[in-house]
């Protein structure tokens, strides 16, 4: 099952995700992160992955769908906590390289 | 035109003849009868659209006649009133339980009796539009069945016909669709250089779209080993293809590569897809040591300005590569253990010679592993020997 929380930190908002992110749940997320994204306009948005054992590749686009997204209203997008199976995903598909990734949601918080 | 038809059964006549006063006042068309078995008479000729029958009756009683007419599949739905003195042995729960749909009890009002007729009479209607709607809804289910297997027919199409060659390799495949039709391609065809140009890439999602893009993909990479170049002009050229044609979530992981047979080297391009198991001497059989070819890259259709890097290592005669789609390796079992990429070397180590039945003994072993679940991706896994 797939448990989707968002919060608002001043001008960033965070999304948290636990669970197997797959062709099934996507367009539950894709919902949330399209209201986060409208709704808030957030300088940042912060997606954080760290209860996240699977994702396979529609999850993948719906990740890089949410870049764009926000890239288009000027604001960033930082993924954080990456379990490793999901970090090995990223590794296949030279993601690690497209998005910023950091290792908490403090740092993510902070860009740093 | 009546507003329905209504069966009075009752031994009684004044009772018939009140009821059927009544209900043809009110624009039913009635039709009578004495008991359960001139009833079941009178049913073969005219179907009602409701029923109204005393209990006690002689011939055949009305929770006889009620259990006849709930028993069989042509007159189940005929709305059933069972009208019964209130005596104990016929509680109203006692005929709802015969399968009738309401019960009224004696003595009654004409008017209450008409009442219920009218109320059942609503839901009558309300039936026949559900069933209305759902033969609409079988129909249409139906026609899309015919249209997805057809779809997947025209999709098997795509796939080359196997056993296949081109240019020093001897390929075929086995392909397994998750839901009929499916987001999987592979191509091999002849470069304009003498050579052997290879595809096996992966879309996003299932069924229709994914069939939809795939096919794109394929025809993309088609044009573009007919403009000759290699895999990394191809990847660039696909990569634009796809992002310019393709909603914002549509990509696909893609492996292509090239085969030169002169220099027996093969220059490939992994974009997010699972690199190739290489197996030197691979096609001869017996033990060996698989290894899964370096390299990884972005997939296709994310960003049009994204590079991708080519690579190569050798692809002499008497080599074999395994091709597959992650949906192979996977598969999440019960103990949530997957196969992944080191199972599948293990179950390539040891091979037939013949490539049909190395295909057939990887695609066994692996949903072997699986078991009870097979597989919940599409599948698609090519053996190419060089030959």
């Amino acid at each position: 099952m797939l448990n989707i929380q968002t919060r608002q930190e001043g001008n960033s908002s965070v999304v948290t995700i636990q669970g197997k992110v797959n062709f099934e749940v996507t367009a539950q997320l894709r919902d949330v992160i399209r209201d986060t994204v409208t709704t808030h306009l957030p300088k940042l948005l912060v997606i954080n992955l760290e209860g996240v054992n699977f994702i396979d590749s529609s999850g993948l686009g719906l990740l890089v769908a949410a870049r764009n997204s926000v890239d288009k209203n000027n604001g960033k997008l930082h993924l954080c906590g990456l379990p490793p199976q999901v970090k090995k995903t990223f590794d296949q598909t030279n993601l690690t390289n497209y998005f910023s990734i950091f290792a908490t949601e403090q740092d993510a918080l902070r860009g740093a | 035109m009546t507003k329905g038809v209504v069966l009075v059964v009752d031994d009684e006549v004044q009772i018939r003849d009140i009821l059927g006063f009544y209900l043809k006042r009110a624009g039913y068309q009635v039709l009578l009868a004495e008991n359960g078995r001139q009833a079941l008479e009178v049913m073969v000729k005219v179907q009602p659209d409701l029923i109204l029958s005393d209990l006690r009756m002689p011939e055949l009683a009305g929770d006889e006649f009620c259990r006849i007419v709930k028993g069989k599949p042509e007159t189940r739905d005929i709305y059933f009133v069972l009208v019964s003195a209130m005596d104990g042995s016929s509680s109203k729960i006692g005929g709802l339980n015969l399968g009738a749909d309401d019960m009224i009890t004696k003595p009654f009002h004409a008017q209450e009796v008409m009442a219920k007729v009218e109320s059942a009479f609503r839901i009558i209607a309300m039936q026949n539009e559900i069933k209305r709607q759902n033969l609409e809804l079988t129909r249409f289910q139906d026609r899309m069945t015919a249209e997805l297997s057809l779809a997947a027919r025209l999709q098997m199409g795509l796939l080359p016909s196997i056993p296949g060659q081109a240019a020093g390799i001897r390929y075929t495949h086995r392909y397994l669709p998750a839901e009929g039709i499916g987001g999987d391609i592979y191509s091999i065809l002849p470069a304009l250089d003498g050579g052997a140009a290879v595809l096996i890439a992966d879309v996003s999602g299932h069924g229709v779209t994914a069939a939809l893009v795939s096919a794109m993909v394929k025809t993309f990479f088609e044009a573009q080993v007919r403009l000759g170049g290699g895999p990394l002009a191809w990847a660039h050229a696909m990569n634009r293809d796809l992002t310019r044609s393709t909603l914002s979530e549509q990509f696909a992981t893609a492996f292509l590569a090239h085969l030169d047979p002169a220099t027996a080297t093969l220059h490939y391009v992994v974009a997010g897809h699972d690199a190739p198991l290489y197996i030197a001497q691979g096609a001869r059989g017996g033990l060996r040591r698989p290894g899964l070819l370096p390299g990884k890259g972005f997939m296709l259709g994310i960003d049009e300005n994204l590079p991708f890097t080519e690579q190569s290592c050798p692809f002499e005669l008497g080599d074999r590569m395994i091709l597959f789609t992650d949906g192979l390796v996977e598969v999440e079992r019960e103990d949530r253990t997957l196969l992944g990429h080191d199972g599948l070397l293990r179950v390539c180590s040891e091979l037939p010679q013949d490539a049909e039945r190395a295909a057939d003994h990887i695609v066994e072993t692996v949903r072997q592993f699986n078991d009870p679940m097979a597989f919940e991706d599409d599948v698609t896994l090519v053996v190419m020997d060089r030959t």
